[in-house]
């Protein structure tokens, strides 16, 4: 179960839109699945010291249309292994979102993210009233409400713990 | 009524009568398609005998399983892989399709593109079956709950009308209107929503375009594409389809979350450069870049419509010393009648290297570029290391594109040889 609220701090912004996932871990990388080997190399090419600055409960930010393209899973694997707790971004891709769902992994529709944040604000998410504070501004924004089916398996913890929960 | 098609699709599947854009329910697929592939398959066939206690499907005739990646194949573990879809096929009675060709072409071919049925696999380029009238999502790992439940949660996606309009122009295809269109309305312009296309330049399309057009609804942010069955697609449909259903259409008061209007007249080849499927440029903003590799093949190509244009490019011509274009027939359907019409024969002679249909040319497996190498594609997609190494360039473009360029080794103008 997800707490009502979630804080954490912002890990890193990725500012560009339609932002394919595979990037994060490098595609060179993307058929590696030991989650060890994808930790070394997880945002290598944005910040080579994300690995020692990232702390558990910490959210990545996206822009507008975050997982175009053909995105794999080990992006986010190495993500959730390095202590991120969920992605907000301006809009999402389908694909990703659909797939980072039945991972059980939270993620924030909120248009006006890029602006209401920088790195390493810290934000509380409200799951009740949907919203999304930057703690240092104190500053609002709403987020997208859930679909009722994807709050369900956010909830479950993933689509195995949703379908073993599902009548 | 004032339902899209789409609407009418889940409302039937769904159990849920009159459905809206944006109501949740349970949908029972029709059809339940998968490619066998590692991660995919073989863990959902684990799942629902470790984690869900299943021995069963629920009505195995609703399933149908593909060997269309890994063929033929090149290691012991792919074999491996081949043989447990096989053998679980078998104990539960459901079919499994192999070496007939790339599934989503094959799923058209057999009759899993039922008008008005809906239609579940992972992969997203199943949208091409909404060229017959089906509802064909693709899902990623929610797959799961299409082999342990017998409905899988769905909201119900609006829609984005698109109309086309206008006559397109010679050596000018679907390939290009759908890119255009992407350049035209964003990357994102049906995120979330159902594309569905109409209009008369539409119709006017062969129905292996417009199953290309649906092919890539990814690309344009739509969770699938869909069109109203026209009679040429049920006069297809008719004698194929696996189950009875009744063809349903869009009303006429449907509403829609947006409806846009291209006129495909003026529309010139396109390429998309890489490293983004967002990336559409005029060909001739590239016209004359060195390549090294053509290919000609992929679910969203590789069909009778474009071998045909492009055995008309290269007969009589050759293809450039050096240059690898490798042709791979969509299916061996597609094939067979390729060979019939004398269209293998003419691109052969050319110069081209053309093999059975596999999906192995277009995610890298097969005919793979190194360092520095580029190629001209009528692959799904050109995001970086797709077709070898990382540091490799795909170029997407129309089987005509392909052709011109394999003659000059350069990125070239189809329209200059027609």
């Amino acid at each position: 179960m997800l707490k009502n609220t979630m804080k954490g701090r912002v890990a890193f912004i990725f500012e560009q839109d339609d932002f394919d996932v595979d990037q994060i871990v490098g595609v060179e990388n993307i058929k590696i699945k030991e989650v060890d080997s994808l930790i070394k190399v997880a945002m290598r090419d944005y910040d080579p010291d994300f690995g020692s600055l990232v702390e558990t409960g910490d959210f990545l930010i996206g822009a507008a249309n975050f997982g175009y393209g053909h995105p794999h899973y080990p992006p986010m694997i190495a993500m959730r292994a390095m202590g991120i707790a969920g992605v907000i971004a301006e809009s999402f891709s389908p694909g990703y979102w659909r797939g980072e769902i039945a991972m059980g992994f939270p993620q924030f529709e909120c248009p006006g993210i890029q602006s209401l944040v920088q790195r390493w604000d810290g934000v509380e998410i409200d799951l009740t009233e949907h919203t999304i504070t930057n703690l240092r501004t104190s500053r609002s924004l709403p987020f997208t409400p859930w679909s009722v089916g994807d709050e369900e398996m956010l909830q479950c913890g993933g689509i195995v713990q949703y379908l073993h929960h599902r009548k | 009524m004032k339902q899209t098609i789409t609407e009418k699709i889940l409302s039937r599947a769904g159990n849920h009568p009159n459905a809206r854009a944006g109501d949740e329910l349970i949908a029972r697929p029709d059809f339940v398609i998968a490619y066998d592939f590692p991660g995919y398959t073989d863990v959902i066939f684990q799942q629902m005998k470790e984690e869900f206690a299943l021995d069963k499907v629920d009505n195995p005739d609703r399933f149908a399983l593909f060997i269309d990646h890994m063929v033929p194949a090149v290691t012991p573990k792919e074999e491996e892989l081949h043989i447990n879809t096989r053998t679980w096929g078998k104990e539960q009675g459901v079919k499994v399709y192999e070496r007939l060709g790339i599934g989503h072409q094959v799923s058209v071919e057999l009759g899993y593109a039922t008008p008005g049925a809906f239609a579940v696999h992972f992969d997203g380029h199943i949208s091409q079956l909404g060229a017959y009238g089906t509802l064909a999502i693709g899902v990623r790992r929610h797959l799961l709950e299409a082999f342990v439940k017998s409905g899988i949660q769905m909201k119900v996606p609006a829609t984005q009308r698109v109309s086309l309009t206008g006559k397109l122009g010679k050596g000018v295809m679907a390939r290009d209107v759908f890119h255009h269109m992407i350049r035209t309305f964003g990357p994102s312009f049906a995120r979330f929503q159902v594309l569905q296309f109409t209009g008369p330049a539409y119709y006017a399309l062969p129905l292996e375009e417009r199953q290309t057009m649906a092919c890539l609804a990814m690309f344009s942010g739509a969770v699938t594409a869909v069109s109203d069955p026209d009679d040429i697609a049920l006069a297809y449909t008719q004698s194929r389809s696996r189950i009875s259903l009744e063809p349903v259409t869009s009303d006429v008061d449907a509403i829609y979350a947006g409806n846009q209007e291209l006129d495909v007249s003026n529309i010139e080849p396109i390429v998309v450069a890489p490293p983004s499927p967002a990336n559409t440029k005029p060909l001739s903003e590239y016209k004359g870049l060195d390549l090294q590799v053509g290919y000609l093949g992929s679910c969203a190509s590789g069909r009778i419509e474009d071998l045909q244009i492009a055995a008309d490019i290269l007969r009589g011509k050759k293809v450039r010393d050096g240059f690898q274009l490798h042709v791979i027939p969509t299916s061996q359907a597609v094939m067979a009648e390729a060979s019939r019409r004398g269209l293998l024969t003419d691109l052969i002679e050319a110069g081209a290297f053309v093999s059975s249909p596999s999906c192995d040319y277009c995610f890298g497996r097969q005919g793979v570029m190194t360092d520095g190498q580029r190629a001209i594609s009528t692959g799904t997609l050109n995001v970086k290391g797709r077709m070898g190494s990382v540091n490799s360039e795909i170029f997407i473009a129309s089987a005509a594109t392909v052709a011109a360029s394999a003659i000059e080794g350069k990125i070239a103008d189809p329209r200059d040889y027609l």
